[in-house]
């Protein structure tokens, strides 16, 4: 195994999780999330060797998976995925508990919101620095910041409201 | 009413699973890039092999006929031609690396998808014809001191392999091959617009 290859692999093995997470928050399912997963980490094999170390790799391999979900999103002319979220709870009955009702309400409510507040509010969960999010945003961190906030307001409204229904 | 905290606890506590391995997905990566080209070469490394086949037996073997080295020679003629046709096509898809310029890729696709509908759609009955001559000049020569029920069966099955590579073979082929490539022009077309977007508005 030549070292492309370790290094894919160690990559693949150190960023995956996050970014099926990131690509299950676009799309609340597991099979179009898979398919996203994938589709990221082929760009990445393919763009390895042009990676120059400028910014973190898994800022790199972010914004890779942010593209692929929002160009994913665009050209399949998704809307919000309100039926595959409401999908979600519905096949899983056998799965039901209060967390994962929870879960899919949260899944429901990422959807809901726009795009790029949508690729933002993804990073923010999974707690990534402010400048590695403005760094895959393009937006400056004075503005990320209060984006940030309006995003968090906006997504536990929609939270509390979903859960009142 | 819940904070934003605890979204994010929900959020964090919610274990994913990836299916796929880094071994897996290694191999699916550079089977997807390699496939395409692998193809085409296969399929003229066959062509070659039967030109080679072909060619040995106007090298190895004395015709009493003029009529078997005429036949063999428009068959060999037609295979190189073809070869040289399949050669050309493998070149749009094999001098460019789609990393490097996926648009450029993505018009060699779409002309690489044209030339091989070309290649199985008109040119094929050209090739049909060509090799049914050269099969005829051939048997004429071959088939004459066999019992006739032999020159029957033989007749009968190349006409019968002739027509069945013509139609159903060549169509399943025709659909399969455009299938494949509106697939990868799909992929590939989302792919590059990820590129643009990249550039424009993330770097």
């Amino acid at each position: 195994m030549d070292q492309k290859d370790l290094l894919f692999k160690q990559i693949f093995d150190t960023n995956s999780k996050k970014i099926f997470h990131l690509c299950y928050g676009y799309t609340g399912d597991t099979d179009s999330a898979n398919d996203l997963l994938q589709e990221t980490f082929l760009k990445v094999w393919q763009n390895l060797d042009k990676f120059r170390n400028k910014s973190l790799i898994s800022t790199w391999i972010y914004r890779i998976a942010v593209n692929t979900c929002l160009t994913y999103l665009r050209a399949e002319k998704r809307q919000a995925k309100d039926e595959l979220t409401d999908n979600i709870i519905e096949n899983r009955v056998e799965e039901f508990s209060e967390k994962n009702e929870q879960v899919a309400l949260l899944y429901k409510s990422i959807s809901k919101l726009e795009e790029n507040d949508r690729l933002i509010i993804t990073m923010v969960l999974d707690e990534l620095p402010y400048n590695e999010i403005a760094d895959i945003s393009g937006i400056s961190e004075g503005n990320l910041r209060v984006k940030i906030h309006r995003i968090k307001q906006k997504l536990t409204e929609l939270y509390n409201q979903h859960a009142r229904i | 009413m819940q904070e934003f905290e605890h979204i994010q606890s929900l959020w964090q506590s919610h274990s994913v699973e990836v299916k796929i391995s880094s071994d897996e997905m290694l191999a699916q990566a550079k089977k997807e890039v390699g496939a395409i080209r692998n193809r085409s070469l296969l399929n003229i490394a066959g062509m070659v092999i039967s030109l080679i086949a072909i060619s040995s037996l106007l090298l190895f073997f004395d015709f009493n006929s003029w009529t078997t080295p005429l036949g063999l020679g428009i068959i060999i003629l037609l295979i190189a031609v073809y070869t040289f046709l399949l050669y050309k096509e493998h070149r749009l898809i094999a001098r460019n690396d789609f990393t490097e310029h996926p648009g450029a890729f993505l018009n060699k696709l779409k002309v690489y998808q044209l030339s091989r509908y070309n290649l199985y759609n008109k040119l094929y009955w050209f090739y049909a014809a060509t090799v049914s001559v050269g099969f005829i000049l051939c048997f004429y020569e071959m088939l004459q001191n066999m019992d006739t029920w032999v020159q029957v069966a033989i007749v009968s099955f190349t006409i019968f392999w002739i027509t069945f590579c013509a139609t159903i073979l060549r169509r399943g082929y025709m659909t399969r091959e455009k299938e494949r490539i509106d697939l990868l022009i799909e992929k590939f077309e989302r792919i590059s617009s990820q590129f643009q977007e990249q550039e424009t508005t993330l770097l």
